[in-house]
């Protein structure tokens, strides 16, 4: 079973937020808020401090490097994990995100059902 | 009249006899005897001066031919007249014993104002007739031809001879040079030359005869006349001077005796021709003898005949006839010396001209392919200054001893221009600092490909990939390198070779290096743009399959399964291409470290144990905890690849292994056995219980889009791809691929990946 959680979805494509949100819900009834940008991302973490942040690394504007690097260098959301969610794929990029502080990476696409139980795994919730 | 019948031999001995001083036979008539038959007789013998009116074998008196015709004048009735009318009286006449010295006998004529002197014997009987015209032909004879008993003499007679017969190097021509001056010193009727032939006959090779006698060339000398033991004698040196052949004490076989006065030989000389043996010209003749037997042969037979009348051989004569024979020898050994040698000189002659014919076909041939090289350099040069390359090559010292048009085009510097500079006066100081590890480690004997900026005439920085290739000189060629291995060089590169410069060759490759950026934005905007929809579909598929976001009719459900099911296909599908891509084009980089192979197995079944319960399938692990050297995600996606494989064509119920260890060498096929154990490797094996793969197909399968069926991806859900880019994983760390199975019993897949080099050398503490 899976305490309630709140997880903050930044991605630019709106269909994933959707089914990214969705997910959570039915695998672990975790509530999702969304944000299609990284400053908005950067926003809503601050007034909603979520559980977790999956942040989308390709973006327009504001991709997810800078965007977590903001984060980290915010007061108010430094404490909060974030995840990367990537279509890159190779090992390489997967361990240079790694390197730079993420709490983990998931890569896109993602088994739906599972999704919560990889966040929880990653951030030792379990 | 009556002549005298015979010379007793006694008186043959006298040597005046012999030198035809003594006329043995005058003319002789009785007292009696009329003018008128004694001038018939005169007349018949015209070389005859005088006639002795003998009574009794003793001269009575002698008249000259002057004496008759002063008779026939004064006295018209000669015819009546008597020998006895006309006749001197008394006649002076000397004895034979008396007559040895011809000093007196010329005192004698002289003293008496005669020019006829009888010889008688002790009882008076007439022996012959000295005619002072005679005796001084002869005296004038011999002075003429310096017979004399004096050595000087006989010296240069022998030296004139000599002279003569070797002005000529031919056998034939010294052969008959001889016998016509022997001929016409000795004033004899014949001299030959007899060679003995190898069957023991001869025949006579020279000859000088005078007339009338017959020549004896072209005669046919029986083996009789010179019988083997003969031949034996003269071979030890044997002589024969002969005055009279019909003397008994002559010792001549009856036979011999007949075969000569065929010949009218009354006298002869015979001394031997004989040869030292040259074994190593012998040799070189036939072989034929045996070069240990015998060391002189007879050759042949220098004989001298006289066949007017019995002679006397003097020791002069005979010693001249000696030494002229040892000339022949000489000649004879000269002769075949010159036939050796001609034989020596053809056979030379025939090898130099063997020799110069194969010089000529090799300058031919060089010429030819001289020729072709020139014709081949011309295209290489056109083909260099065409290429779109800088083409160099540069010496040891690092300067510049070749390169192509290209150079001008591009850098703008004849090629006339950097021939003979320095690398660093060409590119500059900078550049060269830059590339000086390259051209460091190509002198050192390697090939260097790097890749750098060049700055072009226009202006314009491009890309270039530069390649040195080290020429290399073996050993053998060198004497620096020779010089090295006597210094104790350690590098077995430098021992047994130098590099005597390198071949630079340089491509602009700025447009490729355009297009692989332009790949690398699309590769990541198809990762991105094509992943991130497909995503999407994914997971809202996944979430409608759940039924919490509403129930379906059956068929709407079955419609939601094929989408669900086409859509992980497609996920993997898009994955598998753009890693397979990737991996091709050498950009997936390797991370390679130290990692536990059971670790690695535990990962791979935790991500394939949910595939693995939905074809209710167990898998049975066996993994020994090995270090390897790999990238963990790879080696882990090998596995997953293979066990997913395994499971999709296993049946539901049975167990898929999996297991690791160090390589057994009776595991790997003999075609891989060989790497396998040059070092040492962890050993995976995938093994399952399904259908198998057809021993045809086990090579072809790990080729892209190469399944044993080609339904199978459709009906397996497979893309075709993974084999294929296991085994691109696996050999980029080093390992080996491959598979074994039994049609109807199932299938191993193997791999191998090289153990951590901590590991292999058998480090106390385990790689951190």
């Amino acid at each position: 079973m899976h305490s309630p959680k709140r997880i903050l979805i930044v991605d630019d494509e709106e269909s994933i937020q959707k089914v990214v949100k969705l997910s959570l819900k039915i695998e672990a009834s975790w509530e999702g808020i969304t944000a299609s940008s990284g400053k908005e991302g950067i926003r809503q973490a601050e007034s909603c401090q979520p559980d977790a942040i999956l942040l989308d690394v390709m973006m327009p504007n504001m991709d997810g490097i800078a965007t977590f690097a903001a984060l980290e260098k915010n007061p108010k959301t430094r404490a909060i994990p974030v995840i990367l969610l990537t279509a890159k794929t190779q090992a390489s990029e997967k361990r240079l995100f790694q390197e730079i502080g993420v709490a983990g990476v998931i890569t896109k696409p993602f088994e739906p059902l599972s999704l919560a139980s990889k966040i929880s795994q990653l951030l030792n919730w379990i | 009249m009556s002549a005298i019948a015979r010379v007793s031999s006694s008186l043959s001995a006298n040597p005046l006899y012999w030198q035809g001083v003594m006329d043995v036979n005058p003319l002789t008539a009785s007292s009696q005897t009329r003018l008128a038959k004694v001038l018939d007789c005169l007349n018949s013998h015209p070389a005859a001066g005088c006639i002795l009116a003998v009574y009794r074998r003793k001269v009575v008196g002698i008249a000259t031919r002057q004496d008759l015709m002063s008779a026939l004048a004064q006295n018209p009735d000669w015819a009546s007249m008597r020998l006895a009318e006309i006749v001197t009286r008394p006649v002076i006449t000397v004895e034979h014993s008396a007559i040895a010295p011809i000093a007196p006998i010329i005192d004698l004529l002289e003293q008496h104002q005669i020019s006829y002197l009888p010889v008688v014997d002790a009882k008076g009987h007439l022996l012959g007739l000295i005619d002072q015209a005679r005796l001084l032909r002869v005296l004038q004879n011999q002075f003429t031809h310096g017979l004399s008993s004096e050595q000087p003499g006989r010296a240069q007679i022998f030296a004139d001879i000599t002279l003569k017969i070797r002005q000529s190097l031919q056998l034939k021509e010294i052969l008959q040079t001889t016998v016509d001056e022997i001929q016409r010193l000795l004033n004899a009727d014949r001299v030959l030359i007899y060679q003995v032939l190898p069957d023991s006959t001869g025949k006579a090779v020279s000859e000088a005869v005078v007339a009338p006698y017959p020549s004896l060339l072209e005669i046919s000398f029986p083996e009789e006349v010179f019988p083997e033991e003969y031949q034996m004698l003269y071979a030890e040196g044997r002589i024969r001077a002969i005055a009279d052949v019909h003397d008994p004490n002559a010792n001549i076989s009856e036979c011999l005796v007949e075969f000569i006065d065929q010949w009218d030989i009354k006298s002869k000389l015979i001394v031997p021709i004989v040869r030292p043996i040259n074994p190593s010209i012998n040799s070189v003749d036939n072989g034929a003898e045996d070069p240990t037997a015998v060391r002189k042969h007879l050759w042949g037979l220098l004989i001298a005949h006289q066949c007017r009348h019995p002679r006397q051989w003097s020791d002069f004569e005979l010693d001249l006839m000696q030494q002229l024979a040892g000339q022949i020898s000489l000649a004879l050994s000269q002769g075949q010396l010159m036939e050796y040698l001609e034989e020596r000189v053809d056979l030379r002659t025939a090898e130099l001209t063997q020799a110069n014919d194969a010089l000529q076909q090799e300058i031919r041939e060089r010429k030819q392919v001289e020729k072709a090289l020139r014709r081949s350099e011309a295209q290489l040069r056109l083909i260099t200054n065409n290429l779109p390359v800088l083409i160099a090559y540069i010496d040891r010292h690092q300067r510049y001893q070749f390169n192509n048009q290209r150079y001008e085009q591009w850098l703008g510097r004849s090629p006339v221009d950097i021939t003979g500079q320095s690398i660093q006066q060409v590119m500059g100081t900078a550049h060269y600092q830059s590339i000086r590890p390259y051209i460091e480690a190509v002198l050192a004997g390697e090939q260097v490909t790097y890749e750098s900026e060049l700055t072009f005439q226009d202006g314009r920085d491009r890309s270039v990939s530069v390649t040195y290739i080290p020429h290399l000189e073996t050993a053998k060629d060198s004497f620096a390198s020779q010089a090295d291995h006597e210094s104790g060089s350690k590098n077995g590169r430098q021992k047994s070779t130098q590099v005597k410069g390198f071949f630079a060759l340089t491509t602009d490759i700025s447009d490729r290096k355009a297009i692989e950026r332009m790949k690398d934005e699309f590769i990541a905007v198809v990762s991105h743009e094509l992943r991130t929809p497909l995503t999407s579909i994914h997971t809202s598929l996944k979430l409608l399959a759940t039924g919490l976001l509403g129930n379906l009719r059956e068929e709407g459900q079955e419609m939601l399964t094929v989408a669900d099911e086409n859509t992980d296909r497609l996920v993997r599908l898009v994955n598998n291409v753009l890693d397979l891509q990737r991996i091709e084009a050498g950009e997936v980089t390797i991370d390679a470290y130290a990692c536990d192979t059971a670790e690695l197995i535990e990962e791979a079944v935790e991500t394939i144990q949910t595939m693995a319960q939905q074809h209710h399938i167990k898998i049975r692990v066996h993994a020994e905890s090995l270090s390897i050297w790999a990238d963990p995600d790879y080696i882990v996606r090998t596995l997953t690849n293979l066990l997913g494989n395994a499971i999709k064509f296993s049946a539901a119920g049975s167990v898929v292994h999996l297991s690791v260890e160090t390589t057994d060498p009776a595991l790997v096929n003999s075609a891989l056995a060989k790497q396998s154990t040059d070092r040492e490797t962890a050993l995976f094996c995938v093994r399952d219980h399904g259908q198998g793969i057809p021993h045809e197909k086990l090579d072809s399968i790990f080729e892209r889009f190469q399944q044993v069926d080609s339904s199978d991806s459709r009906k397996k859900g497979g893309t075709g791809l993974g084999l294929t880019i296991c085994r691109k994983i696996v050999e980029q760390h080093g390992g080996e691929i491959w598979a074994q199975s039994q049609l109807g019993q199932g299938s191993c897949f193997f791999f191998t990946v090289p153990l951590s080099p901590l590991l292999v050398a058998r480090s106390p503490t385990q790689p951190s």
